[in-house]
């Protein structure tokens, strides 16, 4: 993954558009589903859902802070795609039956918090936050899931789903690594000097602290899968290798910042980080729903009805 | 393009407008279409039967000049504001001010006038300066070609009938020509497309799914009137724009009253709304700590009607105000917000056989789609060749960008002027106003023409360099240039379209022939 042309890409991403009526989501296959799977697999897809959701609403503020017209419109279809990721994973989820009473699925109390972040904060935060952190979720939760997801599935209309997603994403995280070296590429001490100054406006330290319980959250409903923790770390290194390939790579603070925070989710020995993080998922599991506002509006669009007249 | 639209096809309207229609149609239909060339040329030809054309020949007529004629394509007359029809439509500068100072009009019902009532203005002018006699309706000019031996323009038709003028005045119009958008699928889409500028009135949109494609100008006057009759209503956008409120009422009766006997008191009331208008250059044109002012009455009057934070964010522009074209309506917002209707900002993927697939992967089906989506506007060449003196061009010449002498003459192209022409187009005061400083700048072009029995009066090239430099140098600091797509700019940015200054300005610089600048013989 080179530096690409953004033009290019621009024109790649509206020439390759897929919907959800273009997959049988009652074709023959949905009975491959173990009733062992079955519980597991319907948080995790929960979950997944809400992640792909929450990426949408982070590429949503990215799209306003977009540095040119063409990043902001690639930033505005990734908004729409991840979207259609969080549908498409809907639309399995009510074809395996998890659905209840067709409802959307309960957010984990991780993601409703992020979900709060996002929806306060998101379009505030400087674009190179966001342009880092978001690769990174991509890579851990959204791309690694999602080929664990597929070494357990063995239903065909999911892998045909995924095999949509995925081509999606591989241009998510080409973009991503794009920009992240732009911005590497422009870095100056002025730039450093701003980043600290961001690390203590507490809007951020607020996202961050919703930022990693999450990560440690999806670890653990993975090994609840019984999916081998070492893939999502592996995913994650792999945020390291691509990010840090160039010297403008490299030189990104932001990326030193989330490869560094990286290294310590994926280091499990490092107590340091695990104990108080892994409190506060236990925490955060103990706030009260009732205590968090009602969801914004942005979070009703959500559908797995691939036609719609309303 | 798929379908190219710029022929209007006469509207069938619905019974309860069908009298008034017929009215409209016997005036417009009495001149025959002539078929031969005309002989002799006459003094000035005008392309086009809209305000500009109608109004060309309005001062002709004053001035003592009757040997003109109007080419019009369509079969009656009033251009925009016979095309732009739909439900709603309705101008957006106060009527008192879009209107003509030499045919005031005491009786505007409503601050703002819908287009119907506009329309019936235009007809009241054609009947009252007695012009139908000029007009040769039908008759799509093809061609404007220039002989300089005889010093003659002919326009010739695309059914091949030529007519000959020693002038010519093109008033086709900025925003005459539509087309519905080249979106991927267009083609297989099996439900009705109607476009906002060519309504269908036979078209019943009740317990109809309708899209309305576009949120500009006519699209947030076409919205609320679907929503109060439509099943449910869609609103694809792809960028919000400004809008401000709408200081929209009725004209009590004692006012219009009042206009009739005391004609001073209609003046008194153009100059105020005139005068109002130009302080909103300062907000519109330039960045100023009035734009900002002004965006704040946006935001203001977005945050009042509008309480969901999501829906606000999506209707929030992200662009300088004045950069595009500022909306104004009150009940836009509202309507948005009503139960049978919904905003849309997923970008579209494509058009299908049933509706409209946005790139979050799904298909919104709809019985109708209404195409809100603009003009085709030649900002970079002419609706229709141009051919001046030596073969040129107009349209090779213009590729970068059009370019011309104070809007209205091009070097190279004698005794011929334009209305609308590159850079005449105001962001914040009526069209007609700068309108008539055109007029009566090609009036005097005219007289000079008729009354010296000249065969070239050409503007020297020089002189339009020096003013296009000039002109590019001001607009680089406006809010037009500062960074937003529009129709306003060509493909590569370069604007061709906007007066950088206020209408004051304009008129002075309109107020001076300099006979200094032409090249005569
Ligand atoms: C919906 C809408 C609302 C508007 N509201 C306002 C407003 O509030 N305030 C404002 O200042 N401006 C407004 N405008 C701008 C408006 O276009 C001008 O104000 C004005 O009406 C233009 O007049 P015109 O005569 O130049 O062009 P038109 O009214 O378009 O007339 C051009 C005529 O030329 C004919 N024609 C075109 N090509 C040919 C050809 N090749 N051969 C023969 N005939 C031809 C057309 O059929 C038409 O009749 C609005 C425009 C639209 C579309
Ligand atoms: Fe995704
Ligand atoms: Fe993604």
């Amino acid at each position: 993954m080179a530096s690409i042309d953004l033009d290019k890409m621009l024109e790649k991403i509206k020439s390759t558009q897929w919907a959800l009526s273009d997959i049988d989501w009652d074709a023959p296959g949905a009975e491959l589903i173990t009733e062992e799977q079955w519980p597991k697999l319907k948080e995790f897809m929960a979950d997944l859902m809400w992640i792909e959701h929450v990426g949408a609403r982070a590429f949503a503020a990215l799209a306003k802070k977009a540095p040119t017209d063409t990043l902001r419109e690639i930033y505005t279809y990734f908004h729409a795609e991840e979207q259609r990721h969080a549908n498409a994973e809907m639309a399995l989820m009510r074809r395996w039956g998890m659905l209840e009473g067709d409802e959307l699925p309960e957010p984990n109390i991780n993601l409703r918090i992020v979900i709060e972040w996002l929806d306060r904060y998101a379009d505030e935060m400087p674009v190179y936050v966001l342009g880092t952190v978001v690769p990174m979720l991509e890579i851990a939760l959204d791309g690694a899931l999602c080929t664990f997801l597929l070494d357990t599935v063995k239903d065909p209309v999911c892998h045909q789903a995924f095999e949509k997603i995925n081509d999606d994403e591989s241009r998510h995280l080409g973009v991503g690594f794009t920009v992240m070296e732009m911005q590497g590429r422009s870095a100056s001490y002025i730039k450093m000097a701003q980043m600290m100054a961001r690390v203590m406006d507490p809007r951020l330290i607020l996202g961050i602290a919703s930022y990693m319980p999450l990560l440690n959250k999806m670890r653990d409903n993975v090994i609840a899968m019984g999916l081998p923790e070492e893939k999502l770390y592996k995913a994650m290194q792999k945020f390291e290798r691509i990010g840090g390939r160039t010297e403008e790579g490299r030189r990104n603070p932001w990326f030193q910042l989330i490869k560094q925070h990286g290294r310590w989710v994926t280091n499990r020995s490092n107590r340091v980080y695990h104990v108080p993080v892994d409190a506060l998922v236990k925490v955060t599991g103990m706030v009260p729903r009732k205590a968090l506002p009602a969801v914004p509006s942005w979070v009703k669009e959500l559908t797995y009805e691939p036609t719609t007249t309303r | 393009m798929s379908t190219t639209q710029d022929s209007p096809k006469p509207t069938k309207p619905k019974a309860a407008r069908k009298k008034k229609v017929a009215a409209r149609k016997a005036t417009a239909r009495k001149a025959p279409a002539r078929s031969k060339p005309v002989e002799k040329p006459v003094s000035v030809l005008i392309v086009g039967a809209g305000f500009a054309g109608l109004g060309m020949a309005i001062r002709l007529k004053q001035a003592g000049i009757e040997d003109f004629i109007i080419l019009e394509r369509g079969n009656a007359v009033g251009g925009t504001w016979r095309d732009n029809q739909y439900p709603g439509a309705a101008c957006d500068i106060p009527s008192n001010l879009y209107s003509y100072s030499f045919a005031p009009n005491p009786n505007w019902s409503r601050s703002f006038s819908g287009s119907e009532e506009i329309l019936d203005y235009v007809h009241h002018l054609v009947a009252e300066f007695e012009l139908e006699k000029h007009i040769r309706f039908e008759q799509n000019v093809a061609e404007l070609r220039f002989d300089e031996k005889q010093g003659i323009w002919t326009a010739t038709t695309d059914s091949n009938n030529t007519f000959t003028g020693r002038a010519a005045v093109m008033a086709q119009g900025p925003l005459a020509n539509c087309s519905f958008p080249s979106i991927t699928g267009i083609e297989d889409y099996k439900g009705k497309k109607i476009h906002s500028a060519r309504w269908d009135h036979d078209y019943d949109f009740a317990g109809k799914n309708v899209a309305v494609i576009g949120t500009g100008a006519s699209g947030i006057q076409i919205i609320p009137e679907l929503v109060k009759v439509a099943k449910h209503v869609k609103v694809f956008q792809r960028t919000p724009g400004w809008v401000m409120p709408r200081p929209d009422f009725a004209t009590p009766e004692w006012n219009k009253l009042l206009f009739r006997k005391l004609p001073a008191s209609q003046q008194a009331m153009r100059d105020l709304l005139y005068w109002s208008h130009e302080s909103m250059a300062l907000a519109v044109i330039w960045n100023s700590p009035l734009t900002r002012i002004a965006e704040r009455i946006g935001k203001w009057h977005l945050r009042r009607q509008v309480k969901d934070r999501w829906l606000r964010r999506q209707l929030t522009p992200d662009f300088t105000i004045g950069c595009k074209r500022v909306l104004i309506s009150n009940d836009y917002y509202p309507a948005l917000q009503k139960e049978n209707a919904k905003l849309i900002t997923w970008p579209i993927a494509r058009i299908s056989e049933k509706g409209i697939r946005t790139v979050e992967g799904i298909e919104h089906q709809v019985d109708c789609i209404v195409f809100a989506t603009g003009f085709d506007v030649s900002n970079a060449g002419t609706p229709f060749p141009v051919i001046g003196r030596d073969g040129r061009v107009m349209g090779d010449e213009w590729k970068g960008g059009a370019q011309a002498y104070k809007s209205i003459n091009v070097s190279g192209y004698p005794n011929l002027f334009l209305t609308f022409g590159p850079n005449s187009g105001p962001g914040h005061n009526s069209a007609l106003v700068y309108m008539e400083s055109q007029l009566e700048y090609a009036l005097k072009g005219v007289r000079k023409i008729v009354g010296e029995d000249l065969k070239v009066l050409d503007v020297r090239k020089d002189v339009q360099q020096r003013y296009n430099k000039a002109i590019q140098k001001r607009l680089a600091r406006t809010n037009w240039n500062s960074g937003c797509k529009s129709w306003y700019l060509t493909e590569d940015g370069y604007n061709a379209t906007m007066y950088p200054g206020f209408a004051t300005q304009y008129a002075a610089q309109m107020a001076d022939f300099k006979e200094d600048d032409y090249e005569t013989a």
